[in-house]
């Protein structure tokens, strides 16, 4: 309706709203790329996704819940990496002012680890430095998902989510060991 | 056609007269009130920013005797950065702002003895949150996530402040309805439609903190409850918390399309594309809260990747806005003279402060924008996450895209409400460029720090292990030392001129010296809902559209806090601080 202004060079109101169009269709097909891209890489596995609610099968935790007071009733009580009889391999970390526990935490290399991680007082991050690995350790929740390490070595384990005033000293490693046969 | 005889379609718009001189004195003296309070903030913020950048460049100023006596920890400076400038600069800034555009575009009366109540309230909040904060008694950054446990004094004086928004809610959109009734079958100008929608969506978007700390926090910390879940709370939170990310940039957005283009000579693009983006706003902004919790358990992988498709969505009002500065700034040029694909662009008036300032906000939103994506999507997310890189990553949104418009408001906005004179071009300007760079050279220290695995909060420079001296970060780490001191320099220029201009006499009517800055349109909207197109009769009825807004933001978060809830667990609080 408003009639376009046919000053010189100036833009006019159907030469824009053509471009507008063009703009809007570009950063649509864009977005649904985006997402496409990202859902592929979720389902491929690139990287290990928290497992979701009713995912962790632990003694003493109902709906990924326990009592941060009471880790007597659970795997908690003695943290580190074990065994299962079918082979596969558990690791059961607590978040603590200003530590994890077990200070090293020793995993085997190249074998899928699940790895279940809470905390006994406030919120704590479990970052392991330079992977995907990052989730927050929550009293009274137990976040867990699986990875496998590929390289052998040791790394930081860092707190990423602020604790208290030794937040900055919370660092810890783990270390990615060849298996004894 | 247009029914109205007086309607030319490309004029900018004028505010209608209001020739009750007390009544237009007081609502400037209100709206000066917020921006005074909301600028205060940001120095006593701002002052904590360059000791934290040096701490990211490896320099430990914290244990200095003068420093000592001030500051309990690094993390009380930090709390009081994040909360002044995040929670508290914000929020008054933009109830002023977005109180007084509504009021003068419309041109309703407002009843001035409840703003000014709505004012008191919140400045009361401000003050009773203070007392903990600066007495280490909060110091909680500014998400305050349980179970770290703060003085009930703030919780309370937080949800005053908050609450008080709400009333300012009530105010803008009371006055909008008073304006359909009055004027039925009129279409809304352009800046109060922007202003009413982004309160409406603030309003969908507190409802999330507003329970956490009044049902949740307030009750636990008084010790009425024995415990609190450190889960739902964080959950509610970050119902606001994204959201309130768009409650910053917003009023932003609303300069850059409606006083920007007047700035540099241009004129709006399209009335009825901009009414379109902030709707899409208004749905959009709030049920998107998840993708903050990737990294969280117990909260299903299909909730946070509805809540990372919904995000994405986001980046489309975005971008249509985008378009449409750019388009606005580069008929400008043109009409200056201008040539050529880019040629156009050093046609524009750099000099000028109230005109720069918006547009580097604007360069570094899209920056910000495009690293938002990469936080947004769940398979970048864990590399990412509470890493430096996500201080660099506000820095050039909300403490940039948003903070320096703001600042550029405020020099034509000041003069415009006091009749006071900026008082020098040249150290404004000087304030503007300086800012931007700073926050170019933070947010690539930052950014880079990130991905090398430097967590953010954290006295990383104090640390006792020697994690962050074997990284190989000691550019970035440079980097970001500098910027600190740039910024400094920054905020030294920008709060003296603010002072000056601030305590200078009034020299005129700043209503006739320093108009408000509304430009003209290229394709209006009619003023009539008769004549109007189809977009902007269907943006029009912004009641029924809070209505869709509220229902999304319930079916979205709705599941999720009900799973949450059904599996509660409490645990005692901490005080570690
Ligand atoms: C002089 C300018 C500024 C400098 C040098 C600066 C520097 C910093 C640094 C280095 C951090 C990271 C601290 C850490 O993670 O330990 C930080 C955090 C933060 N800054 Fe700024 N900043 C400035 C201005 C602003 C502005 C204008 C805003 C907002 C309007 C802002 C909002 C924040 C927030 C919300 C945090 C996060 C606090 C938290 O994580 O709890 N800053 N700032
Ligand atoms: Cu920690
Ligand atoms: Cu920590």
């Amino acid at each position: 309706m408003a009639a376009p202004r046919s000053a010189g060079q100036r833009l006019d109101h159907h030469t824009l709203e053509k471009y507008e169009n063009i703009w809007f269709g570009i950063a649509t097909v864009m977005i649904l790329l985006l997402f496409v891209t990202v859902l592929a890489s979720f389902f491929s596995g690139t990287y290990p996704s928290l497992n979701g609610e009713g995912g962790h099968h632990i003694t003493g935790v109902k709906n990924g819940r326990l009592n941060p007071k009471n880790f007597a009733a659970t795997p908690f009580a003695t943290p580190g990496l074990r065994q299962n009889a079918d082979g596969s391999y558990e690791a059961f970390v607590i978040a603590r002012a200003f530590q994890f526990e077990p200070a090293v935490l020793k995993v085997p290399v190249g074998q899928p680890v699940t790895i279940h991680v809470t905390s006994a007082d406030v919120l704590h991050g479990y970052f392991i430095e330079g992977t995907n690995i990052n989730a927050t350790a929550i009293p009274g929740q137990v976040s867990s998902f699986t990875t496998t390490f590929r390289r052998p070595g040791t790394l930081n384990l860092i707190c990423n989510e602020y604790c208290g005033t030794g937040h900055h000293n919370m660092i810890n490693s783990v270390k990615v060991e060849v298996q004894e046969p | 056609m247009t029914t109205s005889p007086v309607f030319s379609p490309n004029a900018a718009r004028e505010t209608p007269v209001i020739s009750d001189a007390a009544y237009l004195g007081s609502l400037k003296k209100v709206t000066q009130y917020y921006i005074v309070t909301a600028l205060l903030a940001l120095l006593v913020g701002t002052l904590m920013g360059p000791l934290q950048a040096l701490n990211y460049g490896g320099i430990n100023v914290y244990d200095t005797p003068i420093l000592k006596a001030l500051l309990k920890s690094y993390y009380q400076g930090l709390s009081l950065h994040g909360v002044l400038n995040a929670l508290v600069f914000t929020q008054f800034f933009i109830s002023g702002w977005m109180l007084y555009l509504p009021a003068r575009d419309l041109g309703m009366r407002i009843n001035m003895k409840f703003a000014w109540f709505t004012y008191i309230l919140m400045t009361a909040g401000l003050l009773v949150a203070a007392v903990p904060l600066l007495t280490n008694n909060a110091t909680l950054l500014y998400t305050f996530y349980p179970p770290m446990e703060g003085s009930p004094v703030f919780y309370i004086g937080a949800a005053v402040m908050v609450g008080s928004s709400l009333l300012v809610v009530g105010q803008v959109v009371n006055m909008w309805l008073r304006w359909k009734r009055a004027n039925p079958g009129r279409v809304t100008p352009l800046v109060a439609f922007m202003c009413v929608a982004t309160w409406m969506m603030w309003f969908v978007a507190a409802l999330g903190i507003v329970t956490e700390v009044v049902f949740l926090l307030i009750p636990w910390s008084l010790g009425w409850v024995a415990g609190v879940d450190p889960l739902i709370s964080k959950t509610l939170f970050w119902w606001t918390g994204h959201a309130i990310v768009y409650f910053w940039v917003l009023p932003a957005y609303i300069s850059w399309y409606a006083f920007l283009p007047k700035h540099a000579g241009g004129r709006i693009v399209s009335e009825p594309l901009a009414r379109l983006t902030f709707v899409l706003f208004l749905l959009n902004s709030t049920p998107v809260g998840l993708h903050h919790q990737y990294a969280d358990p117990n909260i299903s992988n299909a909730w946070k990747t509805v809540h990372m498709f919904l995000t994405f969505l986001v980046v489309i009002p975005s971008l249509l806005t985008a378009f449409s500065v750019a388009a606005s700034l580069e008929d400008a040029a043109r009409a200056r003279g201008g040539k050529g694909l880019f040629g156009w662009m050093t046609r524009l008036p750099w000099g000028k402060p109230m005109f720069a300032a918006p547009v580097l906000a604007l360069i570094s939103f899209i920056l910000g924008g495009a690293g938002g994506v990469v936080n947004a999507s769940s398979t970048f997310a864990p590399v990412v996450h509470n890493t430096a890189w996500i201080p660099g990553h506000f820095h050039i949104t909300v403490g940039t895209a948003t903070t320096l418009t703001f600042m550029g408001i405020s020099f034509w906005l000041i003069p415009h409400l006091t009749g006071k004179r900026l008082p020098s071009v040249r150290l404004a300007s000087a304030a503007v460029w300086t800012w931007f760079v700073g926050m170019m050279v933070f947010a690539l220290g930052m950014h880079w720090q990130g991905l090398v695995g430097v967590p953010r909060r954290a006295l990383v420079s104090g640390a006792a292990q020697n994690v962050y001296k074997e990284m190989p970060i000691q550019i970035p780490q440079m980097l970001t030392a500098i910027s600190g001191m740039i910024l400094l320099v920054s905020m030294l220029l920008y709060f003296y001129v603010l002072f000056r201009m601030l305590l200078s006499r009034r020299v005129d009517d700043g209503e006739v010296s320093s108009p408000i800055p509304y430009s003209e349109v290229i394709s209006p909207a009619s003023p009539n809902l008769a004549g109007a197109s189809a977009l902007v009769r269907y943006t029009e009825p912004l009641m029924a559209l809070w209505g869709v807004a509220l229902l999304l933001v319930l079916l979205m978060y709705g599941p999720v806090l009900a799973r949450l809830f059904a599996n509660a667990e409490l645990v005692p609080g901490w005080r570690l601080y």
